[in-house]
């Protein structure tokens, strides 16, 4: 099965001139080093939740920062928050205060 | 005598406010709490629990033994205050009942009894009561004296840091800091224009009469005794809503307490009172890694406290603590400063999700069979060599292991737990205990301290016996089942897991194993002293480079031991002192299972 | 006659001590093991050429032997370095004129990556390790059987917060694709897989082999650094990773694992650092007075730099630099001129 996204109905392109980015800052602005994302997938191989689910740390975040929200919350409220991404990022990335930064900005927190 | 004047007014109006703001305050917290709670305090009254909490509200409210046994000084500025001023009102009433015989005195004219019955020799004891009455004012004047030193110099009375207040604090203690020496000159004046008082009102007086004459002493007489009354005032009105609330809230807390009230995982009434029965008193803040270490000055356990009482708390404050519990081992009034935290993260973040983590629904990786189960926990997964010494461990005891989560199993909750999401936790704590349930354990070991305390505190597991893999090792050593090699050339030393130590209370099994197989030593820190490695799950705020700070604070303290090899029993702590270490960093299974005959 | 001392006897240090030479100088060279050639030693063939590290090595050595004012001294640690004495490890002092440091990196110990089961798992080896068994000629699993599906990752132990090891190694990419190719020259059969978060391919001919490895050698490269290693039941290795150009996560059973270990600063700049007053960078390695100007230089008089003590580097960079230092400290001297003059 190929994983096009959260949803099949939305369009393929990353619009970046209409997506709405001011969600996106403010969450850059509060943890800046979610920038320094390399994109190594280290945190995904080893989710607890993303062996169990769809759930993809990597690409949820990514695309949050793109000023994709449509489904974020939902797939971060999948994450079992056990850590295990934390230990093994190579850039030291606070994988754990990523998630829940991201549900605080985009859910009902 | 009529005991009124108007400069009684500031005091009878701060007075009413007080009695009026602290009976509202505690009508409002005993009405809301839970049946349960009510109960709990019903059955509780008549049995001789009230009387032990009444003199340990004596021995804690009054004496502050709590705080002499952490800092002499500290206990003694605060219980010549507490105990100096009880003393004092005590006794002054014993002199008002003494020269007036028993009859109704309203309360300003205890309070100002100076001021309505200044004359000498009237009344053949008033020497001793003025002598009792000024050496009783010295010994608060001392503790007054003792507190305007420590807020200037924090350092010379054992604190590195002292607490930074809000507003109604600081009204309240500029209040206070006066009411004394107010006191002080009032009387002097007093007794420098009629004659009598002790060795201090009366030897002040005497010296304020010769330096500045009757008159001057005439025209200073109404407004000292007007400023005495206005301190005494704005302390009053200021004090429900400053830290001092704590003055009469640790007495009904000790009672509480005695009857088995306790904080739990929601918000729930009786939190005032622990909340409100802390006197900030700053003891929290030096044990803290996050202070002394990161220099970080706004999260400690007193600021939580406060800007929860004051409904001005933030997450970033909320979440940034390690829940190391070093600051609940210290705090003078035992509040319990881990659990607020928590119910104060579950207010902010549970959102209960019905549909949430439905797809644990039938889900089944584990493998083997036996009676005892190992969960390794999520972190074991990340240091292989710790699951590899317990898997030649149970080979060696000829163990049949059921593996609950070799291959990647279902996170314990705890994580989740201490990130306030307690209704989601329970989705994992109910599949794992049904797992378990599943495959017929009877014994539960696991490597994690996180996962142990989840397992023994939340998921109710009657039947089968949880047990971190210390415990379960030392066990199967002392069975005669597990053999192991011991020589005095091998030195170790070992770093207590918060959650273990201080969470579980599990010290002595970890050194028993290690004393079976070489020498230990003991870091600076240790036991239910013990500093956190600083990777703790419960902290979401700090980040990596932070992190690394404190674990190479902790690792310097266990390098300086000299050991060859830093034992700890928590991945977690294994992964986040080995990066800081030069040291060989290991799980104390690893020494077992190396050693193993 | 001026004297300069080498501290170091890998390739960098014996290039410089031979351009010392040559340039009229008395040249001291130090070595603490017991022999010169450093870490290429053990190393097999260089990338991109696959020119046995022995070639390099000999003529080095050739070189070395024929210069007359050249003094090897091995077996010898030195503790502290001034530029006019260098203090070693048996209470020696040896005076000079001018020192240059070719002290060279040290090599990431796996086992600090505990997830990826090195020392644990008898099929993980290093980067190093497989050197070794290439000379050897004996590259085989433990059981004494060859692979058949093999993983090499990429980074281990370099870029990664998490060891304290945050600078790129610069040479593992090209050492992982022409392991890649060894080892499928060796096991045509075999399935290889490199695991990488980036590939750098920054030398003349290396983007080339990159290419020559994908088209020639079927080598297949995966975009995800694996999380952990385990066992299976059959005792092959399973690695986790993500497959992150298709954002899923990825299983794969592997007969033998390579790590790609980086290179890190060696333990002995930090006593250079307190000792002789020389500066580090935040990664360990030597920080030299200037980036373009002055890169073997160190910013105290009379002591210079060579190969990697100032960061990772590439065979042909440290013999360049070996070069370069030796000039330096022969300027610096002005031995040179005298020498000249003399004849």
């Amino acid at each position: 099965m190929i994983n096009f996204g959260y949803s099949i109905s939305r369009p393929r392109i990353i619009d970046i001139d209409r997506n709405n980015l001011r969600k996106s800052n403010e969450i850059l602005l509060e943890m800046p080093e979610l920038q320094t994302c390399i994109g190594c997938g280290t945190c995904t191989a080893t989710c607890t939740a993303g062996n169990l689910t769809e759930f993809n740390f990597r690409k949820v975040h990514t695309l949050v920062r793109r000023g994709e929200y449509q489904g974020a919350y939902e797939e971060m409220n999948k994450c079992m928050l056990c850590g295990k991404c934390r230990l093994l990022c190579p850039r030291g990335i606070n994988t754990r205060g990523v998630v829940m930064l991201i549900k605080r900005k985009l859910g009902d927190f | 005598m009529t005991f009124f004047a108007d400069f009684c007014i500031p005091f009878v109006v701060g007075a009413t406010v007080m009695f009026a703001a602290v009976v509202i305050k505690y009508a409002a917290w005993f009405h809301r709490l839970p049946k349960s709670d009510k109960l709990s305090i019903l059955k509780g009254l008549p049995t001789a629990k009230s009387i032990a909490a009444a003199w340990e509200a004596v021995r804690e409210s009054l004496l502050h033994r709590r705080i002499f046994r952490v800092n002499p000084v500290l206990g003694y500025m605060h219980m010549s205050l507490a105990f100096g001023w009880f003393l004092l009102i005590v006794v002054g009433w014993i002199e008002t009942v003494a020269y007036l015989g028993f009859r109704w005195v309203p309360l300003q004219g205890h309070v100002f009894f100076k001021y309505f019955a200044p004359l000498n020799g009237i009344w053949e004891h008033k020497p001793v009561f003025d002598f009792a009455m000024d050496l009783l004012l010295l010994f608060v004047l001392s503790g007054v004296a003792l507190a305007w030193f420590k807020r200037m110099k924090s350092r010379a009375m054992g604190m590195k840091r002292t607490t930074k207040h809000v507003l109604f604090d600081r009204i309240a203690l500029s209040a206070l800091w006066f009411v004394f020496p107010a006191r002080l000159v009032a009387e002097s004046v007093t007794c420098g224009i009629y004659g009598g008082g002790g060795f201090l009102t009366g030897g002040l007086g005497s010296l304020l009469d010769k330096a500045l004459g009757q008159e001057a002493l005439r025209a200073l007489y109404e407004p000292t005794w007007w400023f005495y009354s206005c301190a005494l005032g704005v302390f009053f009105i200021a004090m429900p809503f400053s830290r001092y609330m704590h003055i009469f809230t640790e007495i009904p807390l000790i009672f509480l307490r005695r009857y088995k009230l306790r904080p739990e995982s929601h918000e729930k009434s009786y939190d005032n009172f622990e909340v409100e029965a802390c006197s900030r008193c700053g003891i929290c803040i030096d044990p803290c890694q996050l202070q002394s270490v990161l220099g970080i000055n706004d999260v400690q356990s007193v600021y939580f406290l406060r800007d929860r009482r004051y409904n001005m708390l933030q997450q970033k404050i909320a979440n940034n603590c390690l829940m190391c519990g070093r600051c609940e081992q210290t705090c003078p009034v035992g509040i319990n400063l881990n659990t607020l935290r928590l119910n104060s993260r579950t207010t902010m973040r549970n959102i209960p999700n019905e549909g949430r983590y439905n797809y644990l629904r039938g889900l089944d990786r584990s493998e083997g069979e036996g009676r005892v189960g190992y969960f390794a926990g999520c972190m074991t997964l990340l240091t292989p060599n710790t699951l590899d010494a317990m898997r030649r461990i149970f080979d060696a005891a000829r163990e049949d292991v059921w593996w609950a989560d070799k291959d990647g199993g279902v996170c314990c909750g705890r994580p989740l737990k201490l990130s306030g999401e307690v209704d989601s936790a329970r989705k994992m704590i109910d599949y794992n205990k049904e797992l378990f349930r599943k495959h017929g354990i009877a014994t539960l070991v696991t490597s994690c301290p996180i996962c142990l305390r989840v397992f023994r505190e939340e998921y109710d597991l009657e039947g089968i016996e949880v047990l971190h893999h210390s415990e379960y090792i030392l066990r199967l050593m002392r069975q005669g089942r597990l053999r192991v090699g011991y020589s005095s050339e091998r030195t170790f030393t070992y770093h207590d897991p918060c959650e273990l130590g201080r969470g579980s209370g599990i010290y002595d099994e970890p050194r028993a194993v290690i004393e079976a197989v070489g020498v230990l030593a003991e870091p600076d820190h240790t036991r239910k002293d013990a500093l956190c490695c600083g990777s703790s799950v419960a902290n979401t705020v700090i980040n990596d480079a932070q992190q690394l700070t404190i674990a190479q604070g902790v690792a310097r303290e266990l390098d300086d031991t000299g050991a060859d090899t830093v034992v700890t029993s928590c991945p977690l702590c294994k992964k986040a002192i080995a990066r800081a270490s030069a040291k060989n960093v290991v799980d104390l299974s690893e020494i077992v299972a190396v050693n193993l005959k | 006659m001026k004297h300069i001392i080498v501290v170091g006897g890998g390739i960098a240090g014996m290039q410089c001590a031979v351009e010392a030479a040559r340039g009229g100088a008395a040249v001291t060279l130090i070595e603490k093991e017991g022999d010169t050639g450093g870490k290429l030693r053990n190393w097999h063939k260089l990338f991109p050429t696959f020119t046995p590290a022995d070639e390099v090595l000999s003529a080095l050595r050739h070189r070395l032997a024929r210069e007359e004012n050249i003094t090897v001294k091995t077996d010898c640690e030195v503790t502290a370095v001034t530029p006019r004495k260098v203090a070693t490890a048996s209470g020696e002092e040896l005076a000079c004129d001018a020192v240059v440091l070719a002290t060279g990196f040290a090599l990431f110990d796996a086992r600090v990556k505990e997830e990826y089961g090195y020392g644990i798992y008898d099929n993980v080896i290093t980067s190093a390790d497989l050197e070794r068994m290439f000379n050897d000629g004996a590259v085989k699993l433990k059981s004494g059987g060859a692979p058949r599906r093999i993983a090499i990752l990429h980074c281990v132990g370099s870029r990664d917060e998490k060891v304290c090891q945050r600078h790129c190694s610069k040479v593992c990419c090209v050492t992982g694709v022409k392991q890649a190719i060894e080892l499928k020259k060796l096991f045509p059969s075999a399935d290889v897989f490199n695991f990488y978060m980036d590939i750098r391919m920054f030398g003349p001919g290396y983007e080339e082999m990159y290419r020559e490895a994908q088209e020639k050698y079927n080598i297949h490269f995966v975009r995800g650094r694996i999380s952990e290693v385990s066992p299976t039941i059959d005792e092959r290795l399973q690695i986790k990773a993500e497959d992150t150009l298709t954002g899923r996560p990825l299983k794969i059973g592997v007969d033998m694992l390579v790590l790609l270990i980086g290179m890190k600063a060696d333990a002995m700049n930090a006593s250079l650092e307190e000792a002789s007053g020389l500066r580090r960078q935040p990664s360990g390695f030597m920080q030299p007075r200037d980036s373009f100007l002055g890169n073997v230089e160190s910013g105290a008089e009379g002591i210079f730099y060579a190969g990697a003590v100032t960061a990772p580097k590439s065979v042909g960079e440290s013999l360049n630099e070996g070069t370069a230092a030796a000039r330096a400290a022969l300027e610096w001297l002005g031995a040179t001129h005298k020498i000249d003059s003399q004849r």
